[in-house]
């Protein structure tokens, strides 16, 4: 049953070494099975000797014996590791630099679909480290930002084949330092905390109010009131209305113990749900009142110190945090940490002892489940997507690293490849 | 008494030695696995701290333990010297953001070389606890790299009673930065010579010029000042004025210390190393991040080289991994290198960095001397520090597994011979909300 490696590449539509225009694109259709390796599924522990069989796009099998059909492609990976893809819940790549409308603090019909510049060398660079799905967001000098999107790394390819089919909607707010330093900067309001949060009411209530409008305009239109007033489409209102309805997952940046509180006590109060605090590096001072409201964090391993509000952050955060109930992911924000978030969760390890599974679900299924896309990604299930990654050695360390990165059931990485380890597609795409 | 004495005339003399703060009963650490650096791996080693020195290194039951140590069981600890950080601004800064707690570079001129950091070294900063607690025990502290000369760097050791306990050399090296960050171009409208690379080297030559004909200016003075004494008929020469800035760069042109020539692209590092020729200066390169079809010349011209940060992203051209393989190919030349971690609040990560750069290709042993005796050697200091070694300082570090690996606890940690607390404001903020 066992093939040669070697008789992949055509299979799977390498191209490092052929001419461009020999290239087929990934299919989708590939059927692998690949054996032999330490599984670490996240969902169902460490498995040795495991083997993942993926058909379509998708695993079907997982386990210490999977029947390999003859039609399989067989990767030997003994000594090897296996993966989920890495997910990174806080990103600001493939946005050429197009992070901040850093010109009001209230920009929430912004969205980075428009600025997705898919061949960002960061994708690749990151899909390289095993990151397989990422949450690219507005950045941070807005108290309401702008719409995110969620993309496969799937680097090589275009637009349309990227960005996550069916993923939920995010929207990035952002409290604290940031937007204080961007409008005190214009001498403009915000400059203070106060100001950040008064500044987030006052959108959400100008939001409450063209909602009602709309409401009661198609209430009125519904029972065939012809003379109903139209209300005035505005982009800004209609995107902040939606947040209103729940139909975005609400990712707010901040670090402080008492933003957590505030934040959540203004979303109460206009009734919406946040899905995840990004950064968070004070969580571990209030992470009950984070826990009792299902609300997850985003936040880094170690990093601290660069602003005043990074001054009391601990590498402890993540696991105090997780103890007491609260969801962990670990994030980048920075295209450096996106190659390596595997060794970043493997701090935690160290910085009050998760296990490999807590830590291996922090850069997993946590993420997963902010973005959320959980029921899709970030582990290695059946019937979930087939994201992948063979690690050359242990993944939780300063050593693995990724030998091959599927995502989709396709190779899209491969550190076994000359140049530059990832396929070259012709144009066209 | 006349011990006590005779010590502290030591401390004072050499500041590497121990501070008064040492134990006065040896240490002996038994048990563990010795990363001596020098001489291999020991298994079931014995340790013998005395004195702030290193008295004893050998195998269990081959070295003797005096009856008055205090004995610690270290059985399936690893033991291994305090590592070096080889670039950092430890000390000079607190919290990035937060202006009036930086004294990082002085940007209002781009050649400073009489900035020393000995004067600026913040003893007490909240981040040198946290260093500590990975096992880092010296580092080399130099100002931020965004002027051509922004001073002077100083070798520090991480623990002390004051300032001048840690500082162990105050003017370690001249900094020397040709990166091309340290142009003044940010914004066209506020543009200000030097804008250019070529501008940039111009400045350097002049200022290295000018020093030149400062230091023949007072020669001529003190040659007249001695033949005068013979000769009172002779004519004065004027005094030259004193001017800090030049006098600073002379022990540099005099070959007596190393400049540390940061230059991250290949070009970049031809001209620069072509400038430090013309003026004779000794050369430790910084950075070269970029300049992979450079390094047969490096090894060639054996100049040591500080490497990283590896975790630079590459250029859009390059592969993925360029820079994560950079340390491999140092090592595969036989080029002496050693890692730094380019930061401060960072510095603790340093050893994971040499884990990732035995990942991409480093000989284990060499990722571990390149944080230890290379630096050692490469500054000079290697008589006290950077391998376990009977007479060197005693800054020795014991952990719960592999040096490099993210996973590894650090357990103790001691700076001369003192056992350091492995507390930080961390530490305290952990406790404090665990509760």
């Amino acid at each position: 049953m066992r093939r040669p490696l070697l008789a992949l590449i055509p299979l799977l539509g390498f191209a490092a070494l052929a001419p461009a225009q020999d290239v087929t694109r990934p299919t989708g259709k590939n059927e692998i099975v690949i054996r032999n390796a330490t599984l670490l599924t996240v969902t169902h522990g460490r498995i040795e000797n495991g083997s993942v069989y993926i058909k379509d796009g998708k695993i079907v099998a997982f386990g210490a014996r999977v029947d390999v059909p003859a039609s399989a492609t067989v990767i030997e990976a003994a000594g090897k590791f296996v993966t989920p893809g890495i997910i990174d819940a806080h990103s600001h790549s493939a946005l050429d630099d197009d992070v901040n409308e850093a010109t009001s603090p209230v920009t929430p019909h912004m969205r980075m679909q428009d600025a997705f510049d898919y061949t960002d060398k960061a994708v690749y660079r990151s899909l390289a480290g095993g990151v397989t799905t990422s949450l690219s967001l507005h950045g941070s000098a807005n108290m309401i930002g702008g719409q995110a999107i969620v993309f496969k790394h799937k680097y090589g390819l275009g637009r349309d084949q990227m960005l996550f089919a069916g993923a939920p909607r995010s929207i990035k707010f952002a409290s604290g330092e940031n937007p204080k330093r961007v409008y005190g900067a214009l001498k403009q309001m915000p400059s203070t905390r106060m100001g950040n949060f008064a500044v987030q009411r006052q959108a959400l209530a100008e939001a409450r109010d063209y909602m009602h409008e709309w409401d009661q305009y198609e209430a009125k239109v519904a029972k065939g009131d012809a003379d109903a007033k139209r209300p005035k489409r505005d982009l800004k209102l209609e995107a902040l209305a939606e947040v209103l309805r729940g139909h975005f997952l609400v990712q707010i940046h901040c670090y402080r113990a008492d933003e957590f509180l505030t934040e959540i006590a203004i979303a109460r109060e206009f009734g919406y749900k946040i899905r995840a605090f990004h950064h968070a590096l004070e969580a571990y001072k209030v992470p009950e009142e984070i826990a009792q409201e299902g609300i997850a964090i985003a936040t880094f391993a170690d990093w601290w110190g660069y602003k005043h509000e990074a001054w009391d952050a601990i590498p402890w955060n993540a696991v105090m945090a997780m103890r007491k109930g609260v969801r962990v992911a670990i994030k980048s924000d920075s295209n450096d940490f996106a190659r390596r978030l595997n060794q970043e969760a493997g701090k935690i390890m160290r910085y009050g002892g998760a296990t490999e599974d807590e830590a291996l679900r922090m850069i997993t299924l946590n993420p997963a489940w902010i973005i959320g896309v959980e029921d899709r990604v970030g582990s290695i299930d059946v019937g979930k997507d087939a994201d992948l990654v063979i690690w050359d050695g242990y993944p939780l360390s300063s050593y693995g690293r990724p030998d091959k990165v599927f995502i989709d059931g396709d190779l899209y990485f491969d550190r076994s490849l000359p140049g530059y380890g990832m396929p070259q597609y012709k144009e066209g795409n | 008494m006349g011990r006590v004495l005779l010590l502290h005339g030591l401390i004072v003399l050499c500041a590497a030695v121990a501070h008064a703060q040492s134990p006065s009963a040896p240490i002996a650490l038994r048990g563990g696995k010795l990363l001596t650096v020098s001489h291999g791996v020991i298994d079931n080693g014995v340790l013998v701290i005395d004195n702030g020195k290193i008295a004893a290194v050998g195998r269990s039951g081959e070295v003797a333990i005096p009856k008055a140590a205090r004995v610690i069981d270290v059985k399936g600890m690893t033991v291994y010297p305090g590592l070096i950080d080889s670039h950092t601004n430890l000390g000079l800064t607190e919290i990035t953001q937060v202006a009036m707690t930086n004294d990082l570079v002085e940007p209002s001129d781009e050649i400073t070389p009489h900035m020393h950091v000995y004067d600026a070294f913040h003893a007490e900063s909240e981040l040198i606890p946290v260093t500590r607690m990975n096992g880092i025990t010296n580092a080399i502290v130099a100002p931020a790299e965004t002027n051509t000369l922004p001073g002077q760097s100083s070798l520090v050791q991480l623990d002390g009673r004051s300032r001048d306990q840690m500082l162990l050399v105050r003017d370690l090296a001249l900094m020397m930065n040709f990166t091309g960050a340290q142009r003044r171009n940010e914004t066209w409208d506020s543009r200000k010579f030097p804008q250019t690379r070529m501008g940039l080297a111009a400045q350097l030559r002049q200022a290295f010029l000018d020093a030149q004909d400062y230091a023949h200016r007072w020669e001529e003075y003190e040659k007249r000042k001695a033949a005068k004494e013979k000769d009172p008929s002779l004519k004065d020469k004027e005094r030259p004025k004193r001017d800090l800035k030049l006098e600073a760069l002379l022990p540099y042109l005099e070959g007596k210390k190393p400049v540390v020539l940061a230059a991250e692209e290949a070009s970049d590092v031809e001209v620069a190393l072509s400038l430090a020729r013309e003026f004779n200066l000794r050369v430790v390169l910084n950075h070269i991040t970029h300049s992979q079809t450079l390094l047969d010349k490096i090894a060639e011209a054996k100049l040591p080289v500080i490497v990283g940060p590896i975790y630079r992203t590459p250029k859009d051209n390059e592969r993925y991994d360029v820079v994560y393989r950079l340390p491999a190919e140092l090592a595969r030349r036989g080029i002496k290198f050693a890692f730094a971690s380019y930061d401060a609040h960072d510095v603790r990560n340093l050893p994971y960095a040499a884990g990732y750069a035995v990942a991409w290709g480093v000989p284990y042993d060499e990722a571990l001397k390149a944080l230890t005796l290379n630096p050692a050697e490469i500054w000079g200091v290697a008589a006290q520090l950077g391998s376990l070694d009977v007479g060197k300082t005693a800054n020795v570090v014991v952990a719960d597994g592999d040096p490099l690996d993210v996973r590894t606890d650090v357990k103790r940690v001691f700076i001369a011979g003192r056992e350091v607390p492995l507390t930080s404001r961390q530490t305290a903020l952990r406790d404090a909300y665990m509760k």
